[in-house]
């Protein structure tokens, strides 16, 4: 799943990558919000540029709502600056600034038809009836709707209503556009074609985009950059494949995807390749490039388990391989999940596209194989 | 006792309950179409009594006081226990927020007989340091039915208000709507219908006082309900059965109106639901 999801983030990112970038189009420093004492939000510091979608992504409780919510308005933080454009934003009231929110449950108002309901902003803005009308318009049109202009929210479907939402959202032309978890009222199924028709239309209008979610896939999926969150702090932000390939620590190695961690200490660094000591191997990991890091250091090895391959007989390499028993498989149609077993008792997990309909290669319980890996397939984390 | 299979027992408690309940009206509406002056003796089928009561004066006089009184008293309860649940479900934490809530919602659970004395004896202090109510009638009436009615329809109107979904208020907000603006266009409208209901329990109680208007009520100013009792103690006329039958009848018919609308539109809701499933995303 994770590896799908980060081919296709990684052909995103070529996408993306030419228009003129301003830096800090959102800027938010130290951001700090407490209730009674306990931190939701711990000294956030994070630039978004123009034009990217920005996903904010940690487990539930980690406080990425809250921050949202600070942004919007709706939330006054303990302390700490917001900046939008250049102009700082935290004294003015959610109804004065320059942002739109799709909410999670969409809120959309009961007694109001589609129309009036992505009316209301340009209504409250003060235009011509005419204006609103056409404006209106535009935007059924933006979101394929104009059949249902006269509906009442509870005469669509969970997918007409996220399109109203949006349509919303983006009717007032917002600087910047924020998602509370955009997926998490619909069904699977739609998921993931509403996830890719949301970001056509955030990239076509090009508003620039934060958006909250638990969800990776979705995370990777829609946005530009990721931020990781836990515990009120941001951990790590990066395009979806920096934070997939590159994890900062072990947390966000851990967080994103399945991961293999190795503990060890840095055996021998030398400028072209750096050798771990590894409890769990009989063999020193051989790491083909230089790191920050001292010799007798504690590290972590991060070896994602589609990087590791799996074969009856010895690699001719000279290291990275290891011998063991496969103890479990898990068969997931696109690739099966091994469970090899070493001779130290380390459990690795291996990933085996099932390229072929009757793979001869395919291994079972109990067999004895090979893994081995690159010198450049995993990460070595200090943190 | 078994739920799903009703056996004689829960039959014949069902019915013991609903002779219970209604056995005593339908009596009193049956009499209320007897010939004779004797309530207790049937002796043929008859509207005199109804054309009675439309020529007792006093009658429609109490009648007309009792209806503009509890108008009135509906109004103003639905403001200020609007008011007041807004303070109860929106207003961020304050120091004595819940002995405000508790204070309240307390004069429900208050006899009838301390809240009426109270009233007058503020009345009588008002008139005494300031002249004001030293004339006791209509007003004085009207302040007290809201005193006690504002609690009741403070609970309704809070228990919706603190199901309503708060994000639709900082939706309107977020799209540029102010305070006053989200209030009156979306909170209002979304709890209209907590509103009317909140409306005629006010109506229905202060229509029904009999307590706390014995109090507070001048010579001018006799409600239905005092003159009923004042009448009933001369020797029961079977004019009151027809007046109780109207009475019942109106209520009646205003239950079942509010029964059937909220029937109809939730049968509205469920078919448009289903429709927009069957026609999916
Ligand atoms: N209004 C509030 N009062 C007190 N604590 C809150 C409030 N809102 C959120 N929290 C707490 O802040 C933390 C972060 O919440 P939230 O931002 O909603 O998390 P997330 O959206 O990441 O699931 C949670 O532990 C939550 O209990
Ligand atoms: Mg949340």
């Amino acid at each position: 799943m994770a590896a799908t999801a980060s081919s296709v983030a990684a052909a995103n990112g070529v996408a993306k990558s030419d228009a003129p970038i301003r830096e800090d189009y959102v800027r938010i420093d130290d951001l700090t919000k407490e209730y009674d004492g306990f931190r939701a939000v711990d000294d956030v510091s994070l630039s978004i540029r123009k034009g990217e979608i920005f996903a904010l992504l940690g487990a539930s409780g980690c406080g990425k709502s809250t921050l949202l919510r600070c942004l919007a308005g709706f939330e006054k933080p303990t302390y700490g600056k917001i900046e939008l454009d250049g102009v700082s934003i935290v004294e003015q009231a959610a109804y004065d600034r320059p942002i739109n929110m799709m909410f999670q449950s969409y809120a959309l108002f009961p007694h109001m038809t589609v129309e009036q309901n992505i009316g209301f902003g340009l209504k409250m803005a003060g235009l011509a009836r005419d204006r609103v009308a056409a404006r209106v318009e535009e935007m059924l049109t933006l979101v394929q709707m104009n059949r249902f202009a006269k509906r009442k929210p509870h005469q669509l479907s969970g997918g007409q209503q996220q399109r109203v939402a949006l349509a919303r959202s983006l009717a007032l032309s917002p600087k910047l556009l924020l998602l509370d978890e955009p997926m998490g009222a619909l069904d699977k199924k739609l998921r993931s074609q509403m996830q890719l028709e949301l970001v056509g239309i955030i990239e076509r209008l090009g508003v620039t985009c934060v958006m909250v979610t638990h969800d990776q896939e979705e995370a990777m999926t829609m946005a530009t950059r990721i931020a990781i969150m836990d515990a009120g702090k941001i951990r790590q932000v990066g395009t979806p494949d920096e934070i997939y390939e590159q994890p900062a620590s072990r947390f966000v190695a851990q967080f994103i995807g399945s991961v293999n961690l190795l503990e060890g200490t840095i055996e021998d660094d030398e400028k072209d390749h750096v050798t771990i000591r590894s409890d769990v191997l009989e063999q020193p990991i051989h790491v083909g490039h230089g790191v920050t890091g001292f010799e007798g250091q504690a590290v972590a090895y991060a070896l994602r388990p589609e990087k590791i391959k799996i074969e009856k007989d010895e690699p001719a390499q000279p290291h990275n391989k290891v011998r063991g028993l496969i103890e479990d498989i898990a068969y997931f149609g696109t690739h099966s999940v091994y469970h090899v077993r070493l001779q130290t008792g380390k459990k690795l997990l291996v990933h085996f596209m099932n390229a072929k309909r009757w793979a001869s290669e395919r291994f079972t319980w109990n067999d004895t194989v090979w893994l081995s890996w690159g010198d450049n397939a995993g990460v070595v984390l200090t943190s | 006792m078994n739920a799903t299979k009703p056996s004689w027992f829960s039959h014949s408690a069902l019915a013991l309950g609903f002779a219970f309940l209604y056995l005593p009206m339908l009596i009193l509406i049956i009499y209320s179409f007897n010939e004779s002056r004797l309530v207790t003796v049937w002796s043929g089928f008859s509207l005199k009594w109804y054309g009675e009561l439309f020529r007792d004066q006093q009658m429609i006089d109490a009648a007309k006081v009792s209806l503009q009184i509890a108008f009135m008293t509906a109004c103003a309860s639905v403001v200020l226990g609007t008011m007041a649940a807004m303070v109860m479900t929106r207003f961020r934490q304050f120091p004595g927020k819940a002995m405000f809530s508790a204070l309240m919602t307390a004069p429900l659970v208050m006899p009838e007989v301390i809240t009426g004395l109270s009233i007058l004896l503020l009345f009588v202090a008002m008139g005494q340091t300031f002249g004001l109510f030293q004339e006791r009638g209509v007003t004085t009436i009207w302040i007290a039915h809201v005193t006690f009615c504002v609690a009741f329809v403070t609970v309704v109107i809070s228990s919706r208000m603190s199901e309503l979904d708060r994000s639709l208020e900082e939706a309107a907000m977020d799209l540029g709507a102010n305070r006053v603006k989200v209030f009156f266009l979306i909170t209002l409208p979304i709890i209209a219908p907590a509103l009317a209901s909140g409306w005629l329990l006010a109506f229905t109680l202060s229509l029904d006082d009999l307590v706390i208007s014995s109090f507070v009520s001048g010579p001018s100013s006799t409600t239905l309900p005092m003159k009923v009792f004042s009448s009933v103690r001369m020797g029961v006329s079977p004019k009151i059965n027809a007046l109780a039958t109207l009475m019942i009848a109106i209520v009646s018919i205003a239950a079942f109106l509010g029964w059937w609308l909220m029937a109809r539109e939730e049968k509205q809701r469920q078919r448009d639901m289903q429709l927009a499933l069957q026609q999916g995303g």
